[in-house]
């Protein structure tokens, strides 16, 4: 595979998170666009690509908004792909780049809050939920991985206590990022342990909590982004895969098996050499099957793995192991924005690896891995994909 | 009143929790509608590719293995095995929401003999992962077709033991507002 080298990804942005919000996605989607322009010191005119992820733009699609937003791009892509159109989006983006196609993409999620919205759009996700998950018991995304979660804790003896140690961390470090929904609640194991069952083995504090929000960042070439004198990340490799063990009958673990070894080479560093890692946590034990896949412990170990390990931002924690993990909070922190959840772990990485982070910054950040799942069309979801990126020296 | 407290009052009035009565889901897509039609005799039918055979589940327009064009629903074997279970206590849908009022609402995923993975209704709470069940398919209170997995001990074999688990698990009635408005 080629490398992405010449591009960068710059203006990180997360803007509007409300539990409910009267404004639909596209205007999520045109904030995030206006602030992003605004801080990289940009016209609309220097955009002359655009991509859009949202669940809820409705029968809007990407080139509406593009007459919405009055810009005139060469260059448009719509992904829809919940958990990893963040990375999805800035592999093509910066092929696009690379390839000349565009100049300046911007890349953007975002997704509206209306009351009941959550409740249409779990019922109307896809066609097999819609006729072969919903109809029992309506439960959402909570009744799948209610299951998945059942099974892995069944299979590898896990505890709840081992997911505790996720929500927990990512609570701390939510609590030091204003962003966060939920970052001036304090979380403790008693409360996580105490909460209201919400399904099966999960309880409160295991599931997102739908929100408005939108992210987004750009994505130009080194150069450019060196004259606009802007903080910018390089790709050092990304790769996606989907639809992968499709006959395993319970998902226990995901695409990342299928790529992860390649792109450490490509990259040429391995799990020890990375500063934080940024996993898709819809769910706890999604976080610990991305642990796993991605080489940070071998196949069941993760219970053990964060039991050991201390994924605060800061250090702080009692764990020998070192490794700030979800350093903005994650979505069970901050709230899950439709598909802008799944720009999250990107654009914090890029706060991260610039510098640009307030006070939950991971010092000497150089390195990190962000990955990415997504879309439950039945019974697992089926999207992964990861990327490693570093921090451009300054 | 004027226009916003109007709007208000009928926002309030149209929730799905003020309705009298309220019924499980019963919109599905076209292939899901087809599933429920074809479903409508018999214990469970799946549909079957005529070129290669494939039996598949939840439906679609064409063979998930060979992109045959060619489904049929057949009456196929209904025995399979437990894979996971869960209970709710939450539920999105106002039926649901009635239902886990008085008691978690079980669910489970099975793996069939025939091949696909289901995710089904449980009837036991006392079931372990790859315990024997069988799974057979009934029209609900909105007429739309569910999968109920019950041990694999238990006759199913005539309409009426089957409508017997279905009143057992009251399926076969909406869910009542218990206070009225």
């Amino acid at each position: 595979m080629k490398d992405y080298s010449g591009v960068v990804l710059t203006t990180p942005i997360s803007m509007g998170y409300a539990r409910q919000s009267p404004h639909g996605a596209a205007w999520f989607v045109g904030s995030v666009l206006r602030e992003m322009i605004s801080a990289a010191g940009l016209t609309k005119k220097d955009i002359n690509g655009f991509s859009v992820s949202s669940f809820s733009l409705g029968i809007d699609s990407a080139v509406a908004l593009t007459q919405h937003f009055g810009l005139c791009v060469r260059w448009l892509e719509q992904a829809n792909v919940g958990g990893v159109s963040g990375i999805l989006t800035l592999r093509r983006a910066a092929r696009a780049v690379q390839c000349g196609e565009a100049d300046i993409v911007a890349c953007i999620g975002g997704d509206g809050a209306a009351h009941r919205s959550f409740e249409h759009t779990a019922a109307h996700f896809s066609n097999w939920s819609t006729d072969a998950a919903f109809p029992y018991g309506a439960a959402g995304p909570n009744g799948p991985f209610s299951l998945i979660t059942a099974h892995y804790m069944e299979r590898y003896q896990a505890q709840r206590e081992d997911f505790a140690r996720i929500c927990l961390d990512q609570r701390y470090n939510a609590n030091h990022f204003p962003g966060a929904l939920l970052g001036h609640k304090k979380l403790s194991l008693s409360d996580y342990l105490n909460a209201r069952p919400i399904a099966g083995p999960l309880h409160l504090f295991d599931c997102v909590m739908p929100c408005a929000g939108g992210e987004g960042f750009l994505v130009m070439s080194e150069e450019r982004a060196r004259q606009l004198k802007l903080p910018a990340v390089k790709i050092l490799a990304a790769d996606e895969c989907h639809n992968a063990h499709a006959d395993d009958p319970v998902q226990e673990r995901g695409g990342w098996t299928q790529y992860i070894e390649g792109l450490y080479n490509r990259a040429a560093v391995g799990p020890k050499d990375v500063d934080f890692l940024q996993t898709y946590d819809d769910y706890p034990v999604i976080s610990m099957l991305q642990m796993e896949d991605l080489g940070f412990c071998g196949k069941g170990e993760a219970p053990e793995f964060v039991g050991q390990t201390d994924m605060r931002f800061d250090g702080s924690g009692p764990g020998l192991n070192k490794l700030p993990h979800n350093t903005s909070g994650g979505q069970l922190s901050c709230g899950q924005a439709g598909a802008a959840a799944g720009f999250l772990g990107v654009t914090e990485s890029l706060r991260q690896l610039t510098g640009q982070s307030q006070q939950n910054q991971v010092s000497n950040a150089r390195l990190g891995l962000v990955s990415g799942y997504g879309m439950v069309n039945y019974d697992r979801g089926i999207c992964t994909a990861a990327a490693m990126l570093q921090g451009v020296d300054r | 009143m004027n226009i916003k407290d109007k709007m208000r009052k009928r926002l309030k009035l149209s929730r799905p929790s003020l309705r009298a009565r309220a019924r499980p889901p019963k919109h599905r897509s076209v292939c899901g509608s087809q599933f429920s039609a074809a479903n409508l005799p018999g214990v469970l039918q799946l549909q079957n590719c005529t070129d290669c055979g494939h039996v598949q589940y939840p439906p679609a327009e064409l063979c998930g293995a060979c992109l045959g064009g060619t489904l049929i629903y057949k009456e196929t074997a209904c025995t399979g095995t437990l894979l996971a279970q869960s209970q709710l206590h939450h539920s999105l849908w106002e039926y649901f929401k009635r239902r886990i009022k008085r008691a978690p609402w079980p669910i489970a995923s099975v793996q069939l003999d025939v091949g696909p993975v289901a995710i089904v209704h449980l009837t036991e709470l006392d079931l372990d992962t790859g315990d024997r069940v069988k799974v057979f398919s009934h029209s609900d209170a909105s007429r739309s077709v569910v999968l109920i997995a019950v041990p694999a001990a238990t006759d199913i074999t005539t309409p009426e033991l089957r409508q017997a688990v279905i009143v057992g698990m009251q399926l076969d009635k909406s869910a009542e507002r218990l206070k009225g408005v």
